[in-house]
Parts: C-alpha cells; structure tokens; sequence
C-alpha cells in the first residue's frame, strides 16, 4: 500500500479501536495486491497524483497535516467533484475502509 | 514440469463446469477438472461476510467494469464457482426468451419444451425448493410492499434443501455436482490456472497450466486431452480463448444486469444472515427488485453511497437493509486480455435507455419500500437525496445520472453466445467453438443475451443439454 493509500485508509477509518483500525488496514492492502493489475495501476498512480496534490496543499498551509478530519473533508470534495476518475478512486477507497470496518466491528460484538 | 492426460478436460467448476464434470463422467468418460480457485469448505465461512470475501471471491468482490459510469461486479474463484457465494435464487429461462434467442441467432434444438425437459432434470439433481414456513422480515418487506401497491410478486424458489427444523443449506456445486463428479471417476485440480491452450490445427491438444501448491510453491503442469471444455464463466472463458489466440466473436457483446440499490430504514428490526427471496415482477422483463445481502458490513457501504455521514444511520443499522433494482440493458461491453496482464480488461458501455431505466427502477423501489413502512431511504446514487415521503421520490429521477450513479452486478453473460449464425456468435448451437473440433464452451458465456433473472438455472439447463448433444456426437 502506498504512502497517501495509507493515510486515507487511516482518515476514513472512524474507530478507536486500534486492533480494528489494523485490521482494516491490512484487509485494504490485501485487497490492492488483489486486485486486476490495471485497476491496482490506475488506482496507484492516482494515490501518486492526489498524494503530492494533498502534500502541495500542506504546503500552502490549505490542509492541517496529521488531521485525519481535514483528510475526510477533501475526500469528501474529490468524491463531489467534477472529475470521475477522482471521484472513482474515493468511493473504491471509502467502500473498502466502510465495509471491512463495520464487518469487523459485528464480528466484534458477535 | 508435470503431464497428465485425460480423455475430458473440464476448465472451470461453477455452474457450467460442474454440470459438465458430473454428465460427462456419470457417462463413462474420463474427466479431469482444474479449477483456478481453492478448494474451501463451504461450511467454514458465514456467507457475505469479508472472511468468505477473501476466501472465495475472485479480487476480494473488487472486480469492475470499466465505463462510465463504472460498474463494480462480483465472481466467485473457488471450487464451484459462483454457486458458492450467490444467494441461491433458482429460476428457469423465461419461454419467450428461449424462442426470441432461437430465433435471431439460429439457436438449434433450443425450443421452450426441449428447455424446459432439461430444467426438469436439474431440479431433480438439486434441491429446488421455496422456504418452508413465513419469510423472514427483509423478504416479507418485499411482499407487503407489492400487495399495498397492488404489484405482482414472487417468492422465488432456491437451490436449498431445508431439514425439518427448517434450516437451509445452499446445494452448491461443491455439494452437488462435484461430489457426483468424484464418485463417478472425475478428478478435481484446485488452485490450478490455465495459463493458454495448445491448439494443433482444428483441434486443441493440451493446456498449460500453473498449479499451486499447499506450500506456495508453484508447479507448470501441461494436461492433455481429447476434448477440452471452457467454463470459466463470462468474464474468463473469453479472456483464457483470446490468450490461446481464438478471437472470433470471442469477448464482445458482454452482456449483465446493472443493478442500483437502496438503503432502507424501518421502524423495526430486520435480519441480516440472509438474501430476500421475494422478487417484484411487476415490471418484468426491463427491471427487477429484489433484496441483496445486508450485514453491517454491506449496510454501512450501501449508506456511504450517498457519500454523506452514515453515523446517525449506523447507530440503528438492525433496522436497516438493502434493495435493489436491477435492469435487462441495451448496453454491452467487451473483455480483452492483454499480454502480460493476468486478468482481463472488462468494459461496459450504459445506454442512455439504461440510465432512464435505472432511475425508474430506483424510483420504484422507493416506492415500494415506502408502502413496505420504510422511514429513510438512502440511495446508491453519490450526493442522492435521502427520501422519507412519498413527494420527494421524483427528485432521483434527475439524480441518476453518469456521474453519480453507484451501479454494481452479480450476473455476467453473453461473452461468446451459441448459435449457428456465424456473425454473432462464437460457437454453434451446443457451445462447439467456431473452427474446433473438440474445443467447447459450457457456461454463462453461451447466453445470447442476459435473461432478466439470476441465470444459474438457464446456465445449468443448457450445459446439460449440451452434455447430451456431445454425448451422442463425440
């Protein structure tokens, strides 16, 4: 898993639970490797662009760094924004965070 | 490097392959089958949840068809194929479907009656049956919805055998057909991939394979044989023929159900270990509604789709489960295997019918989930309006559009299509590839169009069928 693809995994990751967070993070990373080669490509080279385009905006002091929240919020405005294969790459990130969390959270309770 | 020789080859033990397996060695012949996947017992995992993810799907459910908008798609990569994760849902090919298909692309001996005598000996190897006693809350949802609406509903018949406390196992291929499969003589290769197949003129001599073992270690293994029968599902047949360098009308004219859902909340619990049997066929054969598993897993996923805060919605996840309309499309696609990539490019080009058609059958379903007592729908559509009245359902007619429809599908066909109408399809009328002698097709590639329903029946029926035809030829 790259860099920023860890860093997203981390900021749409919403329990405190750090076993769980691990959890979800390495069933993430096991699902890239899975993944068909061209999807894992694409979605790597879009983890490049968007990486370096979060880290200009730390720069620029328009994005707080460590702050998973602030990570959300412009995920949140790729995922609403103009551009499909951004908006692509946000949801297969979100849906791969959102579904082996709260899979694992019942597994938990259960 | 290891050889074997077989008289059969099977590639593949989904629906196709597995039917194929057991017709063929109950016959006498020898049969081999690889299968890509593991052999993974199928009581070890609780179905839909992520542990069955990683254990029996091909890409961990993360496959997708690549357009716009993208379609997500999910196969099985195990032994007995797709039977293993699917919910099961057992319907026979629709009569007009069978004449219409017969007709445009010269499909012979494909009549309703020689269709529906097969389907009859399917039901009578598997057990084909409807849930003893009341439907479970998420299904009976359906029901009372249809019913207040005025609407024709079905409970649709599964691939289950219930005992007499009325617990139901799934007859998957791995129970059904490849036990039978094995008594008679056949043998099954997991973790075995074919890698491209050895052709000699007209006919195919042996295929290259790559066989994993236990232990990691991986092992090329040539396998002859007399005949060699492809069924790797729609999405892999095409992709194994065009690496062996068999093209036509291979790969183009993909055909599936692209399916749009909805997250509903009621004012009661509802459960969650199962797949809605009841179907809504009021608008059948264009658009079907149905209930689609509903963990927490796949209930927080299905309310992200609008990609607003799911926290509130969570908190009362047990009174919340997913629908779904899915739709027969004009649209098609194309799977191309590219040199140096293991899996294939998938492609799938939505027409504007199916746009349309897709936003009707989401506002149907709003509809329906309403009169079912649903308090909050959530939509599968990105920035979709969560709808709690009856009034404000017209709003997602504007909202499915390309750019924020969440679309996914379980059902792949059409990849090749049978028939003697050379221009369209890539094989003849039992599933012989065009210009082989003893290569065959066996699975959901041969549909000629995608039939509406889940095809596992129609998939079953016509590799027996065809079994048969190649029985008395060869």
């Amino acid at each position: 898993m790259l860099w920023f693809e860890r860093e997203v995994v981390g900021a749409l990751t919403t329990t405190t639970d750090q076993s769980i967070r691990s959890s979800v993070e390495a069933f993430v990373d096991g699902a890239l490797r899975d993944w068909p080669e061209h999807l894992r490509l694409g979605v790597a080279a879009e983890s490049v662009l968007l990486g370096t385009w979060a880290a200009v905006l730390r720069a620029l002091g328009r994005l707080p760094a460590g702050d998973p929240a602030a990570l959300r919020e412009l995920l949140d405005r790729w995922e609403h924004g103009p551009i499909g294969l951004v908006r692509s790459y946000v949801r297969a990130m979100k849906s791969l965070v959102i579904m082996a969390e709260h899979d694992m959270l019942a597994e938990e309770a259960a | 490097m290891g050889d074997l020789t077989t008289e059969v080859l099977v590639i593949g033990s989904g629906a196709g392959g597995a039917v194929t397996a057991a017709a063929l060695a109950e016959a006498g012949r020898t049969v081999t089958v690889v299968e890509e996947g593991p052999w993974v017992d199928p009581d070890e995992h609780e179905p839909f949840s992520l542990a069955e993810m990683v254990a029996k799907y091909r890409h961990r459910g993360a496959g997708a068809a690549l357009g716009n908008p993208p379609i997500a798609y999910a196969e099985g990569r195990c032994v007995g194929g797709s039977t293993e994760i699917n919910s099961g849902l057992y319907h026979r090919l629709p009569e007009h479907l069978a004449q219409e298909w017969r007709t445009t692309y010269g499909i012979d001996e494909f009549t309703p009656e020689v269709l529906e005598a097969y389907a009859e000996r399917v039901e009578s190897q598997l057990s084909v049956a409807r849930l003893p006693g009341a439907p479970p809350p998420s299904s009976a949802v359906l029901e009372r919805g249809a019913t207040k609406l005025g609407w024709r509903n079905v409970e649709f018949a599964r691939v289950f055998s219930y005992d007499e406390a009325g617990r139901g196992t799934k007859q998957t291929m791995s129970r059904t057909m490849l036990p039978r499969a094995r008594a008679a003589g056949a043998t099954i290769i997991p973790d075995c991939r074919v890698v491209s197949l050895v052709r000699q003129g007209d006919r195919v001599v042996a295929a290259r394979c790559r066989r994993t073992h236990p232990g990691g270690g991986v092992e090329r293994l040539t396998i002859h044989a007399d005949h060699v029968f492809v069924c790797c599902g729609a999405v892999h047949t095409p992709a194994l023929l065009q690496r062996s360098g068999i093209r036509h009308n291979v790969g183009n004219g993909l055909k599936m159900h692209p399916t749009i859902k909805v997250a509903a909340r009621f004012p009661h619990p509802v459960d969650h270990g199962d797949v809605p049997m009841h179907r809504v066929t009021e608008f059948s054969p264009f658009i079907a509604i149905g209930g689609s598993a509903s963990r927490r897993g796949q209930v927080a996923m299905a309310l992200a789709d609008t990609g607003q805060p799911i926290d509130e919605a969570m908190a009362d996840w047990e009174n919340i489960s997913t629908y779904y309309a899915a739709i027969r499309s004009e649209g098609s696609g194309r799977v191309v295997a590219l040199p140096g990539l293991r899996s294939p490019i998938v492609t799938y080009s939505l027409s504007e019918a199916d746009l349309s058609r897709l936003a009707r059958g989401l506002v149907h379903l709003g509809e329906l989930l309403l009169a079912a007592g649903a308090v909050e729908l959530h939509p599968s559509v990105t920035g979709g309006h969560v709808v709690r009245r009856l009034d404000e359902l017209g709003i997602w007619w504007d909202q499915v559009t390309r750019a924020r429809a969440n679309l996914m599908t379980v059902h792949l066909t059409s990849s090749l299509r049978m028939g003697e109408d050379r221009r369209r399809t890539g094989t003849d009328s039992f599933g012989r590839v065009w210009g082989f002698r003893n290569l065959r097709v066996n699975d959901a590639s041969l549909l000629p169009d995608a039939p509406g329903v889940n095809p596992q029946a129609a998939i079953m029926a016509i590799a027996t069928r065809n079994c048969d035809h190649f029985l008395a030829d060869a």
